[in-house]
């Protein structure tokens, strides 16, 4: 089994190089990362990560050539070539008495050279749990198989995605949306979420889960809340869908109301080449107008998908996570137009679905 | 009516008090599953059961990986990790999920 995957890694990676149009990356049970080439719907790499793979938060490298992942139920970073399925980088998180977990948070350097997780330490004593304090990881991407944190700063609790900007800055998801120096661990409010000031709204509620931004060089969550007639949030006047997004050149923040709340979705994307459009997911597909506050169009899936990402062209949508296959529509009619199914046949359940660029 | 834990009981005095309009269900104010106290897989956040995962099976493992609802079922990332072996794909394999219990924790 493993010298086929070896041979079938050297053949991939012979092909990679010369590819064009996008590549699909995700993670499916029992220990799979897989590369498919979403012009053609083939598998293009399967990658044996010898670990649990779920929940399966990925976050790719600048050159697009290795997945991040967080393996061993959010114990350690690892990364992976995806040309080749060579493990470059890991980092063993828990220790002794000590476990720490990243809860989604993972991010890379836009010029490669870092990465950061949020990571939770528990120390397990004989009577009981100490929840110490969260810690803000900076790793050197050259760090290699038993990497350490070359610095460490207090983090935020309840902390889940992560980003990073052009200007160095890196993005937190947590109560409110901060921002990170990751030189000094210096933090500050980027979008304030639950100290929002919004006296008519109720707080938001976000959920974080998904890194899927990088199709529109963003940081984009998702909220809902109840928004009142007025001030005394007495009576209400309607439930909304709001977005706010990081421009990851400009570092230029914004949050809007886009639509009523009709429909649950779990994640969102935008198009690099019409971003005013931002499609949901969850057991519809939705496409929202932002500008118009329109909802253009949606349908009904065949199941529920926790995530969406977009092609590089804006012309196909990937819905996926959760069972073993990813459903492709087209961005205008929202038709399925393919499908891919997992190989081993496992589930994705939370797993990211990156969308990498090629050539 | 008798209430059996103290949250009911802090409803029925809410009642006896003319206070419920401060007693709000948690449906009322989430979207679904963003914390481990929101509704289950009994009620939706609109109060039915459309909005729940499809099929139930689909949600599974997005539970019980990330610890999301650990009390509906076991939570793979700490105390159960083995809940799912043999069983890669919920939506075929659910049967051979099988219970737990405290004892079967490996932590």
């Amino acid at each position: 089994m493993k010298s086929a995957l070896l041979a079938a890694a050297a053949l991939c990676a012979s092909a990679l190089p010369l590819a064009a149009g996008d590549l699909l990356v995700t993670v499916a049970r029992p220990s799979n990362l897989y590369v498919f080439d979403a012009g053609t719907r083939a598998l293009r790499q399967d990658c044996d990560l010898g670990a649990n793979v779920t929940p399966g938060v990925i976050a790719m490298s600048p050159d697009n050539s290795i997945a991040y992942v967080l393996l061993n139920h959010w114990q350690d970073v690892v990364g992976v070539n995806i040309e080749t399925c060579e493990t470059v980088f890991r980092a063993a998180q828990s220790e002794g008495d000590v476990t720490r977990r990243s809860l989604a948070s993972l991010a890379v350097s836009k010029d490669g050279s870092e990465i950061y997780t949020v990571r939770n330490p528990v120390r397990k004593k004989i009577d009981r749990y100490e929840v110490m304090q969260p810690e803000f990881a900076v790793y050197q991407a050259d760090a290699g198989l038993e990497a350490e944190p070359a610095a460490l700063f207090e983090a935020p609790r309840r902390a889940t995605l992560m980003a990073t900007d052009r200007k160095g800055s890196v993005y937190l998801a947590g109560h409110d949306v901060y921002r990170i120096d990751p030189a000094t661990g210096e933090t500050e409010v980027a979008i304030a979420n639950a100290s929002w000031d919004r006296p008519a709204y109720s707080p938001p509620d976000v959920l974080a889960f998904w890194p899927t931004g990088s199709q529109n060089d963003e940081f984009m969550l998702m909220y809902t809340a109840a928004v009142f007639t007025d001030e005394s949030q007495q009576e209400l006047a309607d439930f909304v869908w709001g977005y706010q997004s990081v421009d990851l050149t400009t570092g230029e923040t914004e949050i809007a109301d886009f639509a009523s709340f009709e429909v649950l979705m779990f994640s969102g994307v935008r198009s690099g080449v019409d971003p005013k459009y931002l499609y949901g997911v969850y057991t519809q597909l939705s496409k929202h107008n932002l500008e118009t506050r329109e909802l253009v169009k949606r349908v009904d899936l065949p199941h529920t998908y926790y995530v969406i990402n977009v092609s590089s062209d804006g012309k196909e949508i990937y819905v996926g996570g959760t069972n073993d296959d990813i459903g492709i529509y087209d961005s205008e009619t929202l038709e399925r137009i393919g499908e891919i199914r997992m190989p081993s046949g496992g589930d994705m359940s939370v797993s990211t679905l990156q969308v990498v660029p090629q050539g | 009516m008798k209430p059996l834990n103290q949250k009911a009981e802090r409803v029925q005095q809410a009642a006896a008090e003319g206070q419920m309009e401060e007693v709000r269900a948690m449906q009322t104010v989430t979207a679904g599953c963003a914390t481990t106290f929101d509704p289950g897989w009994e009620v939706d956040p609109f109060g039915g059961l459309a909005a729940l995962c499809q099929p139930m099976e689909a949600d599974l493992y997005g539970c019980s990986d990330p610890c999301w609802w650990p009390a509906q079922v076991p939570d793979i990332m700490v105390n159960h990790q083995n809940w799912d072996e043999g069983a890669p794909n919920a939506a075929t394999d659910w049967r051979a999920l099988g219970t737990t219990y405290p004892t079967d924790a490996e932590t």
